[in-house]
């Protein structure tokens, strides 16, 4: 059913399944959808890489595509994005995804607030980390358990929801999600 | 910097520099993040057209001229008002009302009068609260500290508003005088310009003389320092007292002061030169019982503009990074307000 779908992914998202181990995973889950970066998210990786050999091992794979933007259309709707995220070398690969995914129509996988509400009101599909681990869950790839921390520690901050910790695997049972 | 600089710092080839700025190559998202970072300015910046007015003042520029710092905060200002503007419906800002070119020093003075009724003031009140009240015309004042040698004051006309700023450095009259000055540009339809000393000296140009007797007028009105020069003198205050105590009131410096005493009429060229070099001391604020102002002090923004950036980012139309670079990261992050959590049932929208 995905695969014509392509997701751009931001640093963040690829980081929280590299430093778990689970770039296999996140294979599996992507499918036959394709997965895409663009250069401002590969520089990202590649910096954040120097601290976490996992991060940087995400730059290595075949399955993730790099994609510079440089067309017009794609230099535009970068500075746009920027204009609403960016401060120094931060939130550029955010900027980088909304930029690629509102020129290639394609779904960003991010996770910031303002990233999101970007997103939304430009018109773009948008898969946050959450998303993509319930996918994995339902592949029957990881258990509700093996995610219970990262998606409690996503529920609290990026997605400010009032779940307590321990509060997704509740949730979890409690919705069908095994 | 040069091209070659600029290529080693970002780590391009300096022929693929040339190309790019050539137009004949193509920049990357990495390589104009990059360039950004090197030359201090933002990457949309590079993307969208500069406010007409700075794009004429630069027009005017001689080529390959140092561009003070003024001009490049009083760029980023303007631009970051322009970019709140664009996001933010809640701030809207009137076109500057226009007065008519003061010819002489009596025409100086009447449009003295008419700014002081636009501010709100009466033909005697002292001028408080003078960026608030600039504000509801359109006109947002930010003060940084550009250092001794730097210009006194910059301002920007715009369609919509306009951006005034000064130079935090100076003590809070010299301040609120070169405010003074600039807030008259901006009524007399001065597009773009730069101060570099707004003083109660003569000004050899005829246009910035009469501008300084504007700003005078403004800060010390006719009727408003007469009348309290006259209760003051009738009180049996010696000189000094009375400069220390109109000082204070008006909240200008001596220098002014006395070049307005002169004008006026109420001191002689002796006396003027006594308000002159008088300096308020500790003892003057305890014994007068004197409210020390910080007014348009260092690092000040406009209260309206910092109210739509933190509107912005509530409404997660701006990142917090790019909340704090609005607010000139003089707010760290810690300081924006925390944002409501969402409802429990708000977690469909992100497993699915």
């Amino acid at each position: 059913m995905y695969s014509s779908e392509v997701l751009i992914f931001d640093t963040g998202p690829l980081s929280h399944f590299a430093r778990a181990d689970w770039l296999g995973v996140l294979k599996a889950v992507v499918g036959d959808r394709t997965a895409i970066i663009p250069d401002v998210v590969a520089d990202e990786l590649r910096t954040g890489g120097t601290l976490d050999s996992r991060v940087r091992g995400v730059l290595n794979v075949d399955w993730i595509e790099l994609r510079e933007l440089r067309s017009e259309d794609e230099i535009t709707a970068f500075a746009t994005f920027s204009s609403l995220l960016v401060k120094n070398d931060r939130n550029r690969g955010e900027a980088g995804v909304l930029a690629l995914a509102s020129t290639m129509s394609a779904v960003a996988v991010v996770d910031d607030g303002a990233a999101r509400k970007a997103a939304a009101d430009k018109g773009i599909k948008l898969r946050p980390t959450l998303a993509l681990l319930c996918e994995a869950i339902q592949l029957e790839l990881l258990t509700v358990k093996l995610v219970a921390a990262l998606a409690d520690d996503l529920l609290a901050t990026q997605y400010r929801l009032p779940f307590p910790p321990g509060g997704f695997e509740t949730w979890a049972n409690e919705n069908g999600l095994v | 910097m040069t091209q070659a600089q600029l290529a080693s710092t970002i780590s391009l080839d300096q022929s693929a520099l040339t190309k790019i700025e050539s137009g004949t190559r193509r920049v990357s998202a990495l390589e104009l993040s990059r360039i950004a970072d090197a030359l201090g300015e933002r990457i949309e910046w590079f993307v969208s057209e500069a406010p007409e007015a700075i794009v004429s003042h630069r027009n005017r520029l001689d080529l390959g001229a140092a561009s003070p710092e003024i001009d490049r905060l009083i760029e980023k200002a303007t631009r970051n008002v322009e970019f709140l503007v664009s996001q933010d419906s809640q701030l809207e800002l009137p076109a500057v009302p226009q007065l008519e070119r003061p010819n002489n020093i009596d025409e100086a003075e009447r449009s003295a009068s008419e700014a002081r009724a636009l501010l709100g003031l009466s033909e005697a009140d002292p001028l408080t609260s003078a960026s608030d009240r600039a504000s509801r015309l359109g006109l947002l004042t930010f003060s940084f500290n550009l250092g001794p040698d730097a210009a006194d004051a910059a301002s920007i006309l715009l369609a919509r508003g306009a951006v005034v700023l000064v130079n935090g450095e100076l003590h809070v009259g010299r301040r609120r005088l070169a405010f003074a000055h600039d807030l008259g540009h901006c009524l007399f339809a001065d597009e773009y310009t730069v101060d570099w000393r707004v003083s109660g000296q003569d000004n050899s140009n005829a246009w910035e003389g009469r501008l300084d007797r504007f700003a005078r007028a403004l800060l010390l009105p006719h009727v408003g320092l007469g009348t309290s020069w006259n209760e003051l003198r009738d009180r049996g205050y010696d000189l000094r007292t009375v400069a220390v105590k109109l000082a204070s009131t008006f909240r200008v410096d001596m220098a002014t002061l006395a070049r307005r005493l002169l004008e006026l009429g109420y001191v002689d060229a002796v006396r003027a030169s006594q308000v002159r070099t008088t300096r308020t001391n500790r003892a003057d604020i305890v014994e007068l019982n004197l409210l020390v102002h910080d007014e348009l002090d260092s690092s000040t923004l406009p209260r309206i503009y910092e109210q739509s950036v933190l509107r912005l980012f509530r409404n997660e139309v701006v990142s917090s990074a790019r909340a704090t670079d609005l607010l000139f990261d003089l707010w760290d992050e810690e300081d924006l307000p925390v944002l409501p959590g969402l409802p429990e049932s708000a977690i469909w929208k992100f497993v699915s």
